[in-house]
């Protein structure tokens, strides 16, 4: 997996692998493979620069700093101000973090970006969080990138729209909902809905006369829309809506192999 | 700031396409809710499963979110990360948040957003580096900290051992010109 590494940056390379022959190198991975999760965490953080970025061993340009949490400038960065946040304890991915531990990596997070918003006059914040190799991540130490930026700064983070039938969405939101627990129910079809745009233009039209009170505005004849939660296509939100032509048609299930959560905290650790 | 509502702030909230989804007068798919935060799938994802985490009250930049707010909203963020996870069976998941016209924010609603990934799936969240000097890097360094000094950090919250639930935090106090200067990057979104 260290092959395709981007080279990035620079304090998210590994150095157990720097200057290895190949033999070394699997030596090195057959020992990983026989390492007992306990022993394996150990070793990842003997490896992890940012550990040693933690402990001082490795010197940075610290911003912030408590208990649990510290955040560095990213000597790489993608703008000036490229803030890393990094829990201090040794984690891969943000799923293995307590919800407490989430709550106050980012609250700093929040207070890292209002900072930057203001000593940097930057127009706008990114917070970017990348769980495995898949998603970007090069470092094997969960962190949260705080990213500036200005008008025209020569950032792209591409986010295409694709198509998706209704009914694979559907089956979809069924799954995740289940998943989480929410029990989040779908309400059956209303016999007519108002199309959306004609919906917008009444709000705004009133809006317009300065009737304030437009937000409980039933867009057409009946009441029921406003329980209204269903699957109709056509009443795909504008802002959403992609221009046609170049559909592509996925479906939720890609068949790619079952990979499970250790696998990708795993995988970025070895 | 947030319990005095101005005029404005209600105009924005009523025209607010996803205060509307929120309210269910727009349909949605919704596969998260409680009392704050809605999670709902992205009709046009960059990948099936794209799915973003709303707070319910109307709010435009995570600067304006209170902090327990902020905490819940990347909790279930996570918990949404987690499921596509377990049930897409992807190779990685991005939490995205494009804060300011600069950064990418196209609708007046802060949100997290929490997109699956798998290698080669079009989607870029990944940067090339630029190099800066050292004079550059201390000066950021410099201005940052005096900035992030200025502000503080609000100790409500515990990261650990506090058990359950954060208690809500305080909300950074603001003054007034400093929010009219950050509320002026999101006016400018249609």
């Amino acid at each position: 997996m260290a092959d395709d590494k981007e080279d990035g940056e620079a304090p998210n390379e590994q150095p157990a692998q720097q200057g290895m022959t190949p033999e070394q190198v699997a030596e090195l991975q057959e020992k990983i493979k026989n390492m007992s999760p306990e022993e394996l965490r150990e070793f990842q953080k003997k490896q992890c620069i940012f550990c040693h970025i933690v402990s001082g061993k490795v010197q940075s340009k610290k911003i912030f700093e408590d208990d649990s949490t510290l955040a560095i400038l990213d000597i790489n960065p993608a703008n000036p101000g490229h803030v890393l946040v990094l829990p201090k304890e040794h984690y891969s991915i943000m799923p293995q973090l307590s919800e407490e531990e989430i709550a106050h990596l980012f609250m700093v997070v929040k207070t890292i970006s209002n900072g930057a918003l203001r000593a940097l006059a930057a127009g706008g914040v990114n917070v970017v969080v990348q769980n495995g190799i898949a998603a970007g991540q090069k470092a094997q130490h969960f962190m949260v990138h705080i990213i500036p930026r200005k008008d025209n700064d020569g950032l792209n983070f591409e986010l295409p729209q694709k198509e998706i039938s209704d009914e694979a969405l559907e089956a979809l939101r069924v799954k995740l909902a289940e998943k989480l627990g929410s029990g989040v129910k779908q309400i059956p079809l209303a016999p007519q809905r108002p199309k959306m745009k004609e919906f917008l233009q009444k709000k705004a039209e009133l809006a317009q006369k300065g009737q304030v009170d437009v937000k409980g505005v039933s867009p057409q004849p009946d009441e029921t829309i406003v329980e209204v939660n269903d699957d109709d296509s056509d009443m795909k939100m504008e802002k959403w809506k992609k221009p046609k032509g170049a559909p592509k048609k996925r479906s939720s299930k890609e068949d790619k192999d079952e990979i499970s959560l250790d696998d990708i905290a795993k995988v970025l650790g070895g | 700031m947030i319990s005095q509502k101005s005029w404005a702030d209600d105009m924005a909230e009523q025209s607010c396409l996803l205060c509307s989804i929120i309210e269910g007068q727009v349909p949605s798919k919704k596969i998260y809710e409680d009392d704050d935060l809605v999670g709902i799938l992205d009709f046009n994802g960059a990948n099936p499963g794209h799915s973003f985490v709303l707070p319910k009250q109307h709010f435009t930049i995570l600067e304006q979110v209170p902090n327990f707010l902020v905490g819940k909203m990347f909790n279930v963020a996570n918990r949404i990360s987690s499921a596509i996870f377990d049930v897409l069976k992807v190779h990685g998941t991005n939490l995205f948040v494009a804060n300011g016209v600069a950064a990418g924010q196209k609708v007046a609603h802060c949100m997290v957003q929490v997109i699956p990934r798998l290698e080669k799936d079009g989607v870029n969240m990944s940067w090339s580096p630029k190099q800066l000097s050292e004079e550059e890097m201390s000066t950021v360094e410099i201005k940052l900290k005096d900035e992030i000094g200025k502000i503080g950090l609000a100790t409500e919250v515990k990261p650990k051992g506090s058990g359950g639930e954060p208690k809500a935090a305080k909300v950074f106090s603001e003054s007034e010109g400093e929010d009219n200067y950050l509320l002026k990057q999101v006016e400018r979104i249609p």
